[in-house]
């Protein structure tokens, strides 16, 4: 229990749009465990990126909700005022690397000075020493140091990414959340990738939050898995646990839609489009597309029910087998 | 071709325009805008126009100059109308006697012209018209005046010229002389700088009239009288005075004595035609430029860059004044000229910068694949998909040309002929309207510019809303 | 080597913008002579002047009428053949080109410069100044005001103010110059609080200082009637390049590394924002240079638009080119400056002609 390094509970996260009020995250729990990997799996829409901003409070002017806990190493960040997460909170304990590396960057800044930058803000570092560190983590991610002076368009797309990685883990946290890391890179270069942040997981000690839409590729990091739908965590399991048999019926779809190597598998799709934030379907939110679908499923939102060994999962044909934990 | 341009149905654009404010606005004064135009070019037609608005014939004659339109009275001020008789028609107000004496080829003659004048100010000038029949001798006048309750004044001896002869009664020397005497008579002493003939002519006889702050009009009824002796036994004489007010027409009289109204009703058609030709032209050759230029690439791209880029540096109003100078321009080869001045400026780039990015568009490609020519590439693809976007600029961009042309007549080298609004402005503005206080000389013509450059404006905005979603939500 | 790279990059740009101003003038040489002007005027210039020679010259007193003629023809033909006029077009419009490249505009038909001269280069030169210093100020003036509250508006878009802005920013179609007619109308005309026009005051105060003031007095509507037009759609642009600015991606992960929101606006919004908003300010300057001469019509203001228009008036011809050329080069140096602004703020240029 207590070598959770993050806790999150009940999370809410709803936007105040013209259209309507979207609900992004809508009650999300999850732990994460120190050195433990949570790959967040969902499609395009579904609240990942909301659930992500919401833990490191990155929040656009207008919200409707923003309500939960999160424990962070015990504390409760989200009673922290504006200054004091963004002294301690955010890059000293949890860094993240965002969709879409190629924008992340400042494209007048050099790339040297954005990855040291982080150091001169948190450890009020000297700047000679702030480059070198920089330098430092560039080579831990497999950039040469020559390209401390160059700007960001003079990378390509993997270095971009490898040099966001170095730009968030300068700091050291504890915590890296990643947020589709890969998605705009050829699968070469997603590998390597994915190489690196294993090395780096192991030599660092980091713990990651792995946002992809990609199931497979989750596989290769995760510890635990937890699958995204609607804004609601659907299913939250052991990474084993998980692949061996999923048990929400839009785990096993998603499953079902990877095509596999070795065997003769059919890959499926998934009926029907994502739903609506703004107005989700009532009871379950993926009862319209589920094969599994029975009665209570339009009326009810089941809530998790606890099948042992830290498996959650929201359907209403698991409430005999495991106990509901609200 | 439907589902290419289909996200811009005109029905949805115009129930979208009308969803902002800045649409309905820029919809409303454009519909009047046009309106005023329709009926300007029933109303008075072109020829007609351009004959009024030169002048020729003494046709504006018995308008007074600079005069206020008619509604300025509504607001306080009690300024005078124009007041006129005619000895053709006699009537109330008007006699005319005619005797020949017997034994003598001499006639005699009496016209008595009488009016109220109710006015708390004075007129702007007073002119007799004489037509006379007559042989040998001239006919030999004398012309008196009284005022309400006075006795009548002498005001000159007078012998007509020709047959049709104007009598600038209100400048003529002789007569301001006679009246300097006879106002001297009433005060005692030469005011230093007397009241001009048609002041003192209307003045209250007291103290007040030594000064034209001071002078205030006598309220009455007044008489005109025209005694003569007539030569001839054909000889007649006939006579039109006109006692010109201050206020007249619905938009007032410029120094020409023109009635504005004709200028600012025709400088509507004239404006809206200048600045659609100009803007419609010059955006859809840059359209056609901008394409050839980002869809053949290579050198002529290279070209076209190098021609827009220096177009840049090209001193635009400069040039256009050396040609306006050197070459007399009307209003239509002016446009010509603009157009080819502004043919390959920033629009071009723009537009090119769209054209390269639909380029590479999965279907454009796919349509080559198939074997389609560039050219039906490029007109049923391409020019589809950018021509909605220049929409809005196209309209925004109909303003400047229009006060580019009032910018030019105010350097007095507009068209000199036309009525149009920066002519009304440039003449106001030569004319010393801002010093004198004519403010409605110049700001009619200015609200009516103001009126066009709004009508586009807002409507250019409100489309660009609607054709750029992304600046919706910003 | 940034440095190196920026250099060549400036040297590139002066050569092509120079080759253009050069075809410009050329083009000026061209359409001012197509009615056979320029040529006329050299040419009447030389006959009235040797035709008032021979009349004045004592020496040629007692000759009877046909010898002077013919001595006149003779001269004339010299002069004319001397001066190269009898030589084609072509030929003769580079020397004129030569000549206006290097400022050798010649003299005037009918004008004057204020300290006399007949020279075109001192009649435009001596007034150059006063309109130099009236639209960079305006330039400075209203480059400061838009980008200070389209930077505010773009922190609170949506508000009431913001809203408003948006509303108003078509009001800006309307150039300075109009404003300005209403700005005298309602300020010199009718409240006579402020002058009509002019440089400075009638008889210009003899104290320096009183001067000066008499001058900033006069500044004022033409300043007034500039920043009028260019406000709600400058500030309601810079808002705009602010507010996309300030959306990218990497505004967000800077937020997330914890930059503190100063350094934010610096470094993330307003830096990379440069380019487009030196394009805007160099654009407005351009505009404002055309714009100056109907400005300075509207005001009466000294400066080389007022010259314009005199010449214009007058119909002086020599004055009109000279004063095309000089805008030629205005509007030269204009671009010119913004490339080398460009080429100092953003660093791609920098490099692509680094390596």
């Amino acid at each position: 229990m207590t070598d959770n390094i993050l806790e999150v509970r009940k999370l809410f996260l709803y936007y105040a749009t013209r259209k309507g009020t979207v609900k992004a995250v809508d009650s999300v729990s999850f732990d994460l465990k120190k050195g433990e990997t949570l790959a967040l799996v969902g499609e395009s829409g579904c609240g990942k990126s909301s659930m992500a901003k919401a833990v490191i409070r990155l929040l656009p002017r207008n919200i409707d909700k923003y309500d939960g806990e999160v424990l962070l190493e015990q504390q409760n960040i989200m009673e922290h005022d504006e200054t004091t997460f963004r002294k301690d909170v955010r890059w000293k304990k949890i860094s993240m690397a965002f969709q879409g590396a190629m924008n992340s960057l400042n494209p007048v800044l050099k790339v040297g000075y954005q990855v040291a930058e982080p150091l001169l803000i948190h450890e009020d570092m000297k700047k000679q020493e702030a480059l070198e560190k920089s330098i430092e983590s560039l080579r831990m991610v497999g950039i040469h140091e020559s390209f401390m002076e160059r700007y960001p368009f003079e990378l390509s797309g993997g270095m971009k990414q490898r040099a966001v990685i170095a730009m968030a883990l300068v700091t050291h946290p504890r915590i890296l959340i990643l947020d589709e890391p890969t998605s705009a890179l050829d699968v070469i270069t997603q590998a390597n990738i994915m190489n690196l942040l294993k090395k780096l997981k192991n030599e660092m000690g980091l713990s990651y939050i792995f946002i992809t839409h990609d199931i497979g590729l989750s596989s290769e990091l995760a510890d635990k898995v937890a699958v995204m739908y609607a804004g609601e965590v659907q299913e939250i399991a052991k990474a084993e646990a998980f692949y061996r048999k999923p048990t929400h019926p839009y785990s096993q779809k998603l499953m079902a839609s990877v095509p596999t190597l070795r065997t003769d598998k059919k890959p499926e799709f998934i009926p029907g489009a994502p739903p609506s934030l703004i107005s989700p379907p009532t009871g379950c939110r993926f009862h319209p597309r589920c094969p599994s679908a029975f009665d209570r499923c339009s009326k009810e939102n089941p809530p998790a029910f606890d099948l042992g060994s830290g498996h959650y999962v929201k359907c209403w044909w698991y409430e005999q087998s495991g106990e509901k934990n609200e | 071709m439907g589902s290419v341009g289909g996200e811009y149905r005109l029905k949805g654009i115009a129930k979208e325009l009308l969803t902002y404010k800045s649409g309905v606005f820029g919809i409303a004064f454009l519909v009047v805008l046009i309106s005023l135009s329709v009926y300007t070019i029933i109303a008075i037609p072109y020829g007609g126009a351009i004959d009024l608005w030169r002048g020729e014939g003494n046709v504006w004659i018995e308008n007074p100059r600079n005069a206020q339109p008619y509604w300025v009275n509504y607001f306080g001020p009690n300024l005078p109308e124009t007041i006129k008789r005619d000895s053709h028609q006699t009537g109330a107000g008007t006699v005319k006697v005619l005797i020949p004496i017997p034994q003598t080829n001499l006639k005699m003659l009496r016209i008595g012209f009488s009016f109220d004048y109710v006015y708390d100010a004075f007129p702007s000038e007073i002119n007799i018209f004489f037509s006379a029949r007559f042989n040998e001798s001239a006919p030999f006048l004398r012309i008196y005046w009284t005022k309400p309750g006075s006795t009548e004044i002498k005001l000159l001896d007078y012998i007509t010229r020709t047959a049709n002869d104007n009598f600038y009664l209100s400048i003529h020397p002789q007569v301001a002389a006679n009246i300097d005497s006879y106002i001297a008579g009433i005060v005692g002493e030469k005011p230093l700088a007397p009241l001009p003939v048609e002041q003192a002519l209307f003045a209250v006889e007291d103290q007040t009239i030594k000064s034209t702050t001071t002078a205030k009009p006598l309220k009455g009824t007044y008489k005109l009288v025209i005694d003569g002796t007539l030569f001839g036994e054909d000889s007649d004489l006939d006579a039109r005075v006109v006692i010109y007010g201050r206020i007249c027409g619905l938009a007032g009289t410029d120094h020409l004595r023109r009635d504005l109204t004709i200028a600012l009703l025709w400088g509507t058609p004239i404006a809206l035609s200048f600045g659609l030709t100009a803007s419609l032209t010059i955006s859809l050759l840059q359209l056609l430029i901008a394409t050839v230029s980002g869809y053949y690439g290579g050198k002529i791209d290279s070209l076209i860059q190098r021609f827009t880029e220096g177009y840049m540096i090209l001193p635009f109003l400069p040039f256009l004044i050396l040609i306006a100078t050197f070459y007399r321009l009307d209003i239509w080869i002016l446009l010509t000229v603009i157009i080819v001045l502004s043919v390959f400026g920033g629009g071009v780039k723009s537009t090119r910068a769209l054209v390269m990015q639909i380029k590479e568009y999965p279907y454009i490609e796919a349509a080559r694949a198939y074997g389609a020519s560039s050219k039906r590439i490029v007109l049923l693809y391409i020019i589809p998909k950018i021509l909605p976007p220049i929409v809005p600029s196209l309209i925004g961009s109909v303003p400047g040309y229009v006060f580019l042309e009032a910018a030019l007549s105010l350097l007095g080298l507009g068209d000199p002929y036309l009525p149009s609004w920066g002519k009304v402005i440039e003449d106001s503005y030569r004319g010393g309207a801002l010093y004198k206080g004519y403010y409605y000389w110049v700001t009619e013509p200015a609200l009516m510019l103001i009126l066009t450059a709004f009508a586009f404006s807002f409507l250019g905005f409100a489309l660009d809303k609607i054709v750029n979603p992304k600046l919706r939500e910003i | 080597m940034a440095m190196k790279g920026l250099i060549k990059f400036i040297l590139r740009r002066t050569v092509v913008i120079y080759l253009v101003v050069v075809f410009a003038i050329y083009l000026t040489i061209i359409i001012a002579n197509m009615g056979g002007y320029v040529d006329e005027i050299v040419k009447s210039e030389l006959t009235f002047a040797i035709t008032s020679r021979f009349r004045n010259d004592p020496a040629y007193q007692g000759y009877p009428p046909d010898v002077i003629d013919k001595l006149t023809q003779d001269e004339i033909q010299l002069q004319i053949k001397r001066s190269g006029l009898d030589l084609p077009f072509p030929i003769r419009s580079v020397i004129y080109l030569r000549n206006a490249l290097t400022l050798d505009l010649g003299n005037a038909q009918y004008m004057y410069s204020d300290s006399g001269s007949r020279l075109v280069k001192n009649i435009i030169l001596e007034r150059l100044p006063q309109t130099v210093m009236l639209f960079t100020t305006a330039m400075l003036v209203n480059f400061s005001i838009t980008m200070s509250i389209g930077l505010y508006l773009s922190r609170h878009h949506g508000s009431k103010l913001d809203k408003l802005f948006i509303a108003g920013a078509p009001t800006s179609v309307i150039p300075g110059w109009f404003y300005g007619i209403f700005l005298i109308l309602i300020f010199a005309s009718y409240f006579h609080v402020l002058p009509y026009g002019g440089l400075v005051d009638v008889p210009p105060p003899s104290d320096p200082i009183q001067y000066f003031l008499s001058m900033i007095k006069h500044m004022i509507l033409p300043l007034a009637s500039w920043v009028t037009s260019a406000f709600f759609l400058g500030c309601y642009g810079n808002r705009t390049f602010f507010l996309i600015f300030s959306t990218e991606d990497y505004v967000e992960a800077a937020r997330a590394k914890g930059v503190p929101p100063r350094q934010i606006e610096t470094k993330y919004i307003l830096r990379p924002s440069l380019p487009p908003i030196v394009t805007s300010f160099a654009l407005g300057l351009i505009n404002s240079w055309s714009g100056a001469i109907i400005t300075e019509r509207v005001f009466n203001w000294p400066g080389l638009g007022s010259v314009t228009y005199s010449a214009i008036s007058a119909f002086d011809t020599p004055v009109l080119i000279g004063v095309t050329i000089i805008y030629a080069y205005l509007l030269a140096a204009t671009v010119l400056l913004l490339d080398v602004a460009y080429g100092l703020i953003d660093p791609r240029i920098k490099a692509k002609f680094g390596r």
